[in-house]
């Protein structure tokens, strides 16, 4: 038995069939073939496939795909303006918050829905909203530069956090 | 700023990949889509330790969809170790850990493939299980590997069995010293295995060419190493294998496979595609890879020092108990460096340190972020606090104290100059307010010191290709997993041949194009890729220059070359662009082309002639830990490092912060659990704790300077160093504030909380 799934990705509404057993990360992945959201646990402990799910971050690896008939998906394929890159995406590149980068997508997710909803973060919610996403390689002090530049640069006001690191 | 001197070199230039990387494009191992590839799986020992009786793959065969099943029985009878020659690429015969690889499935999908592993029939007869080396090194223990014979160089006097490798370290005569030392302490350290996890998971895939070659890409950081093992065993010659390297989502030395020879799954997925004629992919599951993969290994520690009232150390002995696994895997080489740290980087002219690298029945030791020296870190300088309170003087005081000085030498390294371990300490400690800071209460200081020697090692070579428009392309066999080949490697080539850093292309590992290496490991890069890079683009210039010398009628000498231009130097209007004379290469020697070394040997005799300068570092922290819970809080933390010249500052710290987090974690909460059998208790992140940002402090990080290294421009290796302290120094600051001293990791609430209460009896 399969499923038909009809689904808004990126702003794009796209049907393809799935096996009921499918999660929405592998039917973005292995049907859709977006694979900037990423694997890693596959127990929604880690935050690698944090796509936004009608506005709200979720870890796509344990959403079944079938819950996401007439959702609004969107995925970090989904931010940039063609070659402008996303004020989050640009703000991880510019305080070196991206190592290997694996953890990246997940972590840029979870930071656009935290500036979606609050333009002035307080280190306390910069917390909360990233305390779902792993990252091994940066202990974390470039992320937090990279959030509070970008919150910095989507509001034209400084958030009075350190985005220091820079020479 | 970059430093007058430089153009590009100490800035911290965008990281090159990073456009790829904040937009999810399909670069890593896992998102690898070869066309018409089947997928592979392993099928793993479900005993720690047993017989081989029989395998029956015939029902797994029948089962639609799957297109080929391989046993030991399928591949050439050749075992593989780096150090010790101790294993199959599947297990015949025995498994010696829950994990070990028996058979290998191809089929059509996922489903398919788990549904034939499970069809697979084989018998086991179980043996006695050893998980504690200790144990295993007794006479009563059972023989893991009957073949391998004891390590030729063993004392005499040992009376121990299942070693895999020895390491003595020895100097003076601790015995005498010992005796006529005013103070003697004697303590036993311990810590656990834990797992690299690296986000990605580890990939294989494997296509057979139509004239017979092996194509085969992997996320691996020793792809030269993969290409070794492949050959080797499946009988082919070098030049038939071609290894590509995937971008990497993490390593920490766990992707290291083929410097390991542990663990290995590209030689099984080889072999998956040559006998299904199709091309295979294996991705591991994170909880497979938790119970199979190289780890860090636990390693107990016996640490004895006698010290002179006033603080001089005069002697250090002591024993090394380190877990290999169940195979030698990176066993021997990360023991002897416990063993080697064991003896400390203070001035200690009396050593005795005996260090056992012991096969067990859990999984496979591999060269984890700084192999063997955060263990031996953690011991050594808990021990010096230890050390210090029994005097009754100042831990920092007492560390100043032992500093070495120029032309001393301490344990590996035979004679040392420009000594950064005391300004290190210094600053460290002013940083963290040292005696200034008034601490509240159930709260805790401290400071612990590491060191990391990278420079020696083997060599490596780079090639940088100077193409018509006046861009370079750079290939070196290192790989990126944000380390230096997209940081401080084009910046380098940009320096030396005055071009933009934007116009350097570092690609990828290609074993067939790609210049030899030993893999992406030890901190090494900057030193082996840097150097050869430095003089490989030195070289591309020296040729640019004899081609333009002529156009510009001048000697080679008296040109430069800056902006993509070459200039004769004083006069600037005698100029010719960079691109011009790179055209014009074609019909002279065709292509720029230049070549360099990183000649290990020529380094190592410069470091004779003219001492080594070790990178060091001091951490310091203050935490505050809940007399209920046990629960440990990490109020401030700071990492004072010596990385000599620094190429790329925002790396650095990088990867300064991220080897502290990573230690901060083992200091914290992660370790692999094991039930008496053998079995994984927490093999996925639901039960593995790591940290998260909630967990960590920000970590403050101030690189020190004026210590040039070995490597180009007087750089050292920074990967691993920030991994060598933080267990100690969380484990002293939570000794200042309790008085309890914990000799065995992780300072997890539960093991604080029960020291507490022990201490309270
Ligand atoms: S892969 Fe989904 S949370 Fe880890
Ligand atoms: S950058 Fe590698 S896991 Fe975060």
């Amino acid at each position: 038995m399969t499923l038909t799934i009809n689904v808004t990705v990126n702003g794009k509404s796209v049907s393809a069939d799935a096996e009921p057993s499918t999660s929405l990360l592998e039917f973005l992945r292995d049907v859709l073939n977006y694979k900037g959201t990423k694997l890693c646990c596959n127990t929604g402990e880690c935050g690698a496939c944090t796509v936004l799910f009608n506005g709200k971050p979720v870890n796509s690896c344990v959403v079944p795909a079938a819950d996401a008939v007439g959702a609004q998906v969107v995925t970090v394929e989904g931010l940039a303006d063609g070659e402008k890159l996303h004020p989050v995406q640009q703000a991880f590149i510019d305080t070196g918050a991206v190592q290997c980068g694996y953890c990246t997508p997940g972590f840029i997710i979870s930071v656009k829905a935290l500036l979606d909803r609050t333009k002035r973060p307080t280190p306390a919610e910069i917390e909360e909203a990233v305390s779902g996403n792993i990252c091994r390689c940066t202990g974390y002090a470039k992320i937090v530069d990279a959030i509070a530049l970008a919150a910095e640069r989507m509001e034209g006001s400084t958030l009075g956090i350190a985005s220091g690191g820079r020479s | 700023m970059a430093k007058a001197e430089h153009s590009v070199l100490g800035t911290s230039i965008a990281r090159q990949g990073g456009v790829e990387r904040v937009t999810g494009a399909g670069i890593y191992g896992i998102d690898l889509d070869l066309p018409n590839a089947v997928r592979g799986g392993i099928l793993r020992s479900q005993h720690a330790h047993a017989k081989i009786v029989s395998i029956d793959t015939s029902q797994a065969k029948a089962l639609p969809g799957v297109y080929a099943v391989v046993t030991a029985a399928d591949a050439p009878d050749v075992k593989y170790g780096r150090t010790t020659i101790d294993r199959y690429m599947l297990a015949k015969n025995k498994v010696r850990y829950m994990g070990d690889p028996v058979a290998a499935v191809a089929a059509e999908s996922q489903a398919v493939v788990k549904q034939a592993l499970k069809k697979i029939k084989v018998v086991y007869e179980p043996l006695p299980v050893v998980l504690d080396p200790e144990e295993t090194m007794k006479a009563s223990a059972p023989t893991l590997h009957e073949e391998v014979p004891l390590p030729a160089n063993l004392p005499k006097d040992a009376n121990v069995k299942n070693v895999c490798s020895y390491t003595g370290v020895h100097a003076g005569d601790p015995e005498k010293a010992m005796a006529e030392a005013d103070v003697v302490v004697e303590e036993v350290y311990e810590t656990k295995m834990i797992h690299p996890q690296y986000l990605e998971p580890r990939i294989a895939a494997a296509r057979q060419e139509p004239d017979g070659r092996i194509t085969l890409w992997a996320n691996a950081q020793a792809p030269f190493g993969v290409r070794t093992d492949v050959a080797r065993l499946l009988k082919v010659p070098l030049n038939k294998v071609r290894v590509l390297s995937t971008e990497l989502g993490g390593g920490f030395g766990g992707k290291a496979s083929g410097i390991t020879s542990g663990a290995a799954i590209e030689p099984i997925c080889a072999l998956l595609a040559v006998k299904a004629r199709r091309p295979v992919m294996i991705v591991l599951d994170k909880a497979e890879e938790t119970i199979s993969t190289t780890i860090r290994s636990g390693a107990k520690m016996y640490i004895k020092t006698g010290v002179k009232k006033d603080g001089t150390i005069v002697a250090r002995t002591g024993k090394v108990v380190y877990d290999a696994g169940a195979y030698s895997g990176f066993g021997a080489m990360a023991g002897a460096r416990c063993t080697q740290m064991l003896g400390g980087w203070y001035l200690t002219p009396n050593v005795h340190i005996d260090g056992y690298v012991v096969y067990t029945n859990k999984q496979v030791c591999g060269p984890v972020r700084g192999p063997g020296g955060p263990q031996a870190a953690f011991a050594v300088e808990s021990h010096m606090d230890s050390i210090a309170a029994k005097l009754g003087i100042d831990p920092v005081e007492f560390r100043l104290k032992n500093v070495p000085k120029s032309g001393d030498r301490i344990v590996g390294v035979p004679k040392l100059r420009d000594i950064s371990l005391g300004e290190t300490v210094r600053i460290a400690a002013e940083k963290i307010g040292w005696g200034k800071t008034k601490l509240g209460k159930n709260q805790g200081i401290g400071i612990a010191t590491g060191s990391w020697i990278e420079s020696s090692g083997p060599g490596g070579g780079a090639m940088v290709k100077v193409n018509e428009d006046g861009s370079a392309t750079v290939h070196i066999g290192k790989i990126d997993m944000g380390t230096a080949p997209r940081f401080g490697i084009p910046m380098i080539v940009a320096e030396e041949l005055g071009i933009p850093v934007n116009d350097v292309m570092v690609v990828n590992v290609d074993t067939d194009a790609s210049p030899w290496d030993a893999g992406t490991v030890g901190s090494r890069s900057i030193i082996v890729s840097g150097t050869a890079t430095r003089l490989a683009a030195i070289d591309a210039r020296n040729q640019i220059f004899k081609l333009a010398a002529s156009q510009l009628e001048a000697s080679p000498d008296d040109l430069e070359i800056k902006d993509k231009q070459i200039r004769v130097k004083g006069t600037p209007a005698k100029s010719v662009p960079l691109a011009t004379v790179a055209t014009a290469a074609h019909n002279v020697i065709g292509e720029v082309v230049g070549h360099g070394y990183c000649d290990s040997k020529l380094m190592a005799a410069e470091e004779k002639a003219h001492g080594n300068s070790p990178p060091f570092t001091a951490h310091a922290c203050i935490v505050e830990v809940d007399p209920d819970t046990g629960n440990v809080k990490i109020l401030k933390y700071v990492a004072v490092h010596d990385v000599g010249f620094v190429i790329h500052p925002v790396a650095v710290e990088g990867q300064v912060e991220g080897a502290a987090a990573m230690s901060i974690g083992q200091a914290l909460c992660e370790q692999v659990v094991f039930d008496t059998n053998g079995r994984t208790m927490n093999p996925s992140f639901v039960d593995y704790l790591m940290p998260t940002i909630n967990m960590m402090p920000r970590i403050e990080t101030t690189l020190v300077h004026g210590y040039p290294g070995a490597g180009p421009y007087g750089a050292k290796g920074a990967g691993e160093i920030g991994c060598v302290p933080p267990m100690a120094a969380i484990a002293n600051a939570i000794c200042n504030a309790t008085g309890v001293r914990i000799r065995t990791l992780p300072l997890s609430p539960e093991n604080v909380l029960r020291a507490l209460r022990a201490a309270k009896r």
